[in-house]
């Protein structure tokens, strides 16, 4: 017993001793009378703060200690291998081919895309020694092949070379460049606009820029490809309304308005993402339907005019002529040049210039294509008879296309983009009209795909069409199938061929066309009915 | 120096434009009139000038009136000779004719100003090893980026509360969520604002040798830059035009404007859709041939090339082993491809072996399944380090590994090499063996847009498959056609053989052009002329390929001989000494408006891209130089001339090692560049 006291007399003399060393060590540490007054007043405040600062310290040693890119390694899914193992694993591993040879399908569809000898415009010439009238290019205004463009390039040719030859951050912005965004933004009545050297990396871009993790997008179901990507890339929470459904939109909008106070989530960016005219299928938003809920609802409203820009409207300004909404559009299609656009308040066109992807990582646009679009833009506003010869032209092959049995167009009447799907008889294969009478059950605004898709045939339609195609083009009209990426696109679109309408034809020639589709139309879908 | 005649001397035959034939109607060959024409000028610039008192060598250097030609004497224009930016400070002689202005592509006719960018083979490839500076710079510069965000935030934390109108685009206003927050803003308000004088300055002209500033002043610090309506002419260092191809005259320039005035300037929707003219199969076959791969695809931006084929090559199950400074142009495809990434330390080889043999071995995560594909994404040429990817060591791993390779050349293609294709070519690597080869035509061949190269299958598949076939809009024949004539002038014409008096002959005459050589060695040839368009005007400088020889060869000199004075002067640079992207490490962020403001005010004005974070590491704050055939050797001392009085006002000289003072480095030139290896 006694023996025992002692020894532990023993051992508390020699911790006491190796404390008081270690004390007077630890104060010859400059500094540290402070961290010890720190730590002895915050332990009198509160004792549990002390524990929670070691904690604290120990994680950030962890932490750091941590090699940030093989982090794989500490987690249980790693399975530890020696050397030699890895080497037979090495020699074991057998990729696939990086890609996969074309099917002779495919073949045949790269084989059959028409190729231009020359100018492309009206009556190009295709390699075949065919001069084909062409409904298949974008060039609704006409301006491809116009000559006071022409020489406004040359002159900038001249003057400025071709290329940027840097981004627009490290002197490749050009009195151009500023001139044509000034251009757009008075053409389209907006304070201001940022122009991107390619129309398809523009939305894709201008999406990520203002939307990010944890904002809300309700976009339509029928958003073209590029939107695609941009949503994909901005990692927003996206919600879906069925395609063109304004009462679908209400209904959307009021449930995540719901669901945001319900859960008492902090106030977020919202917007809804659609198009002016649809790639897909050229049908038009009702944009005044649009507003008024994107104001009711206090959204923000991106729209995608990629077709309507330059093709709609008196003088072709598209669909916008409001506020704050920031439009993006494309140069190439409305213009005959190459690029794209997006027009809104001067806070939004000066946030893209650093965030926009796009904008920032690439080359700005070479000087004579920005003239080019200037130019257009001065013969658009100058000369609006070519809008209003676009649309007689539109009309006449409407009269004649809308009334053929076999022919299903979804697109506006005034869309220059006309799109022609295939008209089953209703008995053999259901069509969107049989599926809107169950319209009753809503789609899921959190899943892309629609309550009822429309069912197709995709490869069976394809095939025909490009009969279709192929019988037109024997017949001297150049028209082409809406070409998509199948199974990239988020919800199958339903095949058809695109007529794009240019004011570079007369009415007679647009009448004539119109007829050798439809009877290509008749003689190859009529037969099998 | 006995004056040779110059490799791109005039032939009389071909009708190009000299500036000295546009000043008068008799070409002023000889220095006595070309020297009698320039006192002219001065004269009655000073007749006409604002600042009688001053002459022009006092003058405020180059500023420019704004009348209508730029790059050509004009007669009421005040211009200054003796920047050297506009004519040579040297005058040439009179068996020196030169057909370029010299404001766009420089007149030097020196050969020994020459030099063949290569890498030397059996030495294993190594960049400068990187110098880390002293730690008070680092420590200086941690300091001031805290001082600068303590600043903002307490600027923020008052404006918010006196000035609330400000900020009202930052702060959710009526029922909106504010479109930007001020978290991810703060650095663009509080940090880049303060220097935004030195990025995004408006421009015009050909953006070659020199480029012609817009001048601009800012009243409220940097908010709204107001143009003053005045311009400078300034030494352009900073546009990626390596082999100078930003020209407005010249035959580039000739056989654009003929593609204008018979194709216009659209190309009408996408590829797969009626946008395809024959121009674009023509471009595509000759990208082919002059990287000797199968086949080739072009895509209308560059940016886009790579965010739009991506996605097509990898897929879910796949791997990109992705190097970690790579374009943001890969991060954004790859991200689209919903492919796994994995990145490596910058060009660190070992750390490449070391990741493919662990993801190799654990195969995808959880499922432990075996990766479908593993492809290797690196650049050739990293824009903003001027470092190379280690090619040797990756196509021995790839052997080993059997991953697939992506090798980004936005930047090095054109501007590396014997003959100008590029990385592999520099070291010697056959690009068959190379997956994809990927490339922009807007550095080197002064246009805009990209290629793919690779095997028939592939790009075949790339062709359906990419995004860019079906929705984008195709390249358009301007474009096409400056890919086409500026890519000839390096490969050179094979004519077609004159007359073949039978066939027998013609066959027999074609076998000697191409002797049998394995189909990997051959060297990728010259571009026959049945694959031209007919219509395109063609130089003798062209057609012997003498043209593109002398622009390569200038600007690996100029390159060399940058990098290496750099060094010899002190500076912390990166990089390969071959690489005509030249980063010179600032630090603080403070030097770099200081830096870019005192080379933008000089007696010679030059232009400078300075870049920071997020570009850069925190405090790897650098300065980037461009380089292009299109700089004389004189232009180059003038930049280290400007870089050695700079640099020693801002202490910038911090690397170790043997330093020589600027007028040696100047004198012994050609020395330095042929040094195998610097001290």
């Amino acid at each position: 017993m006694n023996s025992s006291s002692q020894s532990l007399e023993l051992f508390f003399d020699f911790l006491s001793r190796s404390y008081t060393t270690l004390e007077t060590n630890f104060y010859k540490i400059p500094g540290s009378a402070v961290l010890a007054r720190y730590v002895r007043s915050s332990h009198q405040n509160d004792p549990g703060r002390t524990l929670l600062e070691i904690i604290l310290i120990i994680f950030a040693i962890r932490t750091l200690l941590q090699s940030r890119t093989r982090g794989d390694q500490s987690g249980k899914h790693f399975i530890q291998f020696d050397e030699k193992e890895i080497d037979e694993l090495v020699d074991e591993w057998a990729p696939e081919p990086l890609a996969q040879p074309l099917t002779p399908e495919e073949q045949a569809e790269l084989a059959s895309v028409p190729v231009i000898v020359g100018p492309t415009g009206p009556k190009p010439k295709l390699s075949s020694g065919k001069t084909v009238t062409n409904l298949a290019s974008y060039n609704f205004t006409g301006l491809a092949g116009n000559e006071d463009i022409k020489a406004a390039a040359v002159e900038t040719l001249r003057k400025y070379g071709l290329g940027s030859c840097g981004p627009p951050g490290f002197y490749g912005t050009q009195d151009v460049h500023i001139q044509l965004e000034q251009d757009i933004a008075d053409f389209l009545g907006t304070e201001a606009a940022i122009l991107y050297s390619q129309a398809f990396s523009t939305i894709s871009s201008v999406i990520p820029a203002f939307c990010k993790r944890g904002d809300i997008i309700v976009a339509d179901r029928g958003v073209n490809f590029a939107i695609q990507k941009g949503l994909q890339i901005s990692r927003s929470t996206v919600r879906w309304y069925d395609h063109n459904d304004m009462e679908s939109l209400e209904h959307v909008l009021e449930s995540v308005e719901k669901e945001r106070r319900k859960r008492k989530g902090p106030l977020t960016r919202r917007f809804i993402v659609t198009e002016g005219i649809f790639d897909h299928d050229g049908a038009m938003s009702d944009l005044p339907k649009l507003v008024e809920l994107k104001k009711k609802y206090k959204y923000r409203l991106i729209l995608d005019e990629s077709v309507s820009f330059g093709s709609v409207g008196r003088t072709g300004r598209g669909l916008t002529e409001l506020y704050n909404v920031p439009a993006s559009g494309s140069v190439a299609n409305g213009l005959s040049s190459c690029g794209g656009f997006c027009a809104g308040s001067s806070i939004v066109v000066n946030h893209q210039r650093i965030n926009g992807t796009s904008f920032v990582f690439s080359a700005a646009m070479p000087a004579l294509l920005t003239v080019a679009a200037s130019e257009g833009i001065n013969i658009l506003r100058n000369t609006p008879s070519i809008l209003s010869t676009l649309q007689e032209n539109v009309r006449a092959v409407r009269a004649i296309l809308d009334r053929v049995d076999c022919i299903h167009i979804p697109s506006h009447p005034a869309s220059a983009v006309i799109h022609l799907q295939i008209r089953w008889p209703t008995l053999q294969v259901p069509t969107h009209t049989t599926s809107s009478p169950s319209k009753l059950s809503k789609s899921n605004p959190l899943s892309v795909k629609p309550r009822d898709p429309p069912q197709f045939n995709v490869e069976l339609e394809e095939k025909l069409l490009q009969d279709v195609v192929d019988e037109a083009l024997a017949q001297g009209v150049m028209i082409t199938r809406a070409k998509r990426l199948r199974g990239q696109e988020l919800i199958e679109v339903r095949p058809s061929i695109r007529l794009a309408i240019t004011a570079a034809l007369s009415r007679k020639e647009c009448e004539k066309a119109a007829n050798v589709v439809k009877s290509a139309f008749v003689k190859v879908i009529g037969k099998r009915r | 120096m006995p004056s040779r005649p110059s490799p791109i001397a005039l032939n009389p035959a071909s009708p190009s434009q000299s500036i000295f034939k546009k000043k008068s109607s008799t070409a002023m060959s000889t220095a006595a009139s070309y020297l009698s024409a320039v006192s002219e000028a001065d004269a009655r610039a000073r007749k006409h000038g604002g600042t009688p008192a001053s002459t022009p060598a006092l003058s405020m250097s180059s500023s420019v009136t704004s009348s209508s030609e730029d790059t050509v004497l004009h007669d009421d224009g005040h211009l200054d000779f003796t920047d050297g930016l506009s004519f040579p400070r040297k005058p040439p002689t009179s068996e020196q004719v030169f057909t370029t202005v010299h404001a766009e592509f420089g007149h030097c006719a020196n050969e020994d100003y020459r030099y063949t960018s290569q890498h030397r083979k059996g030495v294993p490839y190594k960049s400068i090893p990187e110098q880390d500076p002293p730690y008070y710079i680092l420590l200086t510069t941690y300091l001031s980026y805290l001082l600068v965000i303590c600043l903002g935030h307490l600027r923020d934390f008052v404006g918010k509360r006196f000035r609330a109108v400000n900020y009202r685009h930052l702060l959710p206003w009526n029922g909106y969520a504010p479109l930007n927050s001020d978290f991810d803003s703060f650095y663009t308000r509080r940090l880049k604002l303060r220097i935004d004088d030195c990025f995004s300055h408006p421009v015009t002209g050909v953006p070659g040798r020199t480029i012609l500033l817009l001048d601009r002043y800012s009243p409220d610090y940097n908010k709204t830059m107001i143009p003053t309506g005045t311009r400078t002419r300034a030494l352009n260092i900073s546009s990626y035009n390596y082999l100078g191809f930003a020209q407005g005259s010249g035959p580039c320039a000739d056989a654009v404007e003929r593609c204008i005035e018979r194709y216009g300037v659209a190309s009408g929707g996408t590829r797969l859709q009626g946008g395809t003219l024959d121009l674009h199969l023509q471009a595509e076959a000759l990208v082919a041939r002059f990287l000797g791969t199968e086949d080739a695809l072009i895509s209308s931006m560059g940016f886009a090339t790579n965010s739009t084929i991506i996605p097509a090559l990898v897929s879910k199950g796949c791997l990109v082993i992705s190097d970690e400074l790579n374009h943001a142009s890969i991060r954004f495809g790859v991200r689209l491809s919903g492919a796994n990434v994995r990145m490596f330390k910058h060009n660190d080889m070992n750390a490449l072996e070391d990741l493919l043999r662990e993801v190799i071995s654990q195969g995808q995560p959880k499922t432990h399944r075996p990766w479908k594909k593993i492809l290797l994404i690196v650049e050739g040429l990293y824009s903003m380090e001027g470092t190379l990817a280690n090619l040797p060591v990756i196509m021995e791993l790839k052997k080993k590994y059997k991953f697939y390779l992506f090798i980004d050349e936005a930047h090095s293609i054109g501007a590396l090499g014997p003959r100008g294709r590029g990385v592999t070519d520099y070291f010697g690597i056959d690009r068959r063996q190379v997956d994809i080869l990927m490339g922009t035509f807007t550095k080197s061949f002064g246009a805009a847009g990209g290629y793919i190269a690779g095997s028939k299958t592939i790009i075949d598949r790339l062709r359906l498959q990419g995004h860019s076939g079906v929705y984008t809009e195709a390249m358009t024949p301007p474009v096409l056609t400056q890919v086409i004539a500026s890519m000839v002038s390096i490969m050179g014409i094979t004519l077609p053989a004159e007359k073949p008096s039978s066939p027998s002959l013609a066959l027999l005459r074609s076998s000697e052009n191409t002797p049998v050589i394995p189909e990997s060695e051959v060297i990728p040839g010259t571009a026959p002329a049945s694959a031209l368009p007919s219509w395109m005007p063609l130089s003798p400088s062209m057609i012997d390929g003498s043209d593109g020889r002398m622009r390569l060869r200038r600007l690996a000199f100029n390159a060399r001989y940058l990098n290496r004075g750099l060094r010899k002067l002190g500076f912390i640079t990166y990089g390969n000494d071959d690489s005509p992207v030249v980063p010179l490490l600032l630090f603080h962020p403070g030097k770099m408006a200081v830096f870019s403001r005192m080379m933008r005010t000089r007696a010679t004005p030059i232009v400078v891209v300075v870049v920071a974070y997020p570009a850069t590491p925190l405090v790897t704050s650098r300065v980037r130089f461009c380089l292009s055939a299109a700089h004389t050797k004189e232009d180059v001392d003038e930049v280290l001339r400007a870089c050695d009085e700079i640099g020693d006002l801002l202490d910038l000289k911090q690397a170790s090692g043997e330093r020589w003072p600027v007028e040696e480095i100047i004198k012994r030139a050609v020395e330095l560049v042929h040094m195998p290896e610097i001290p």
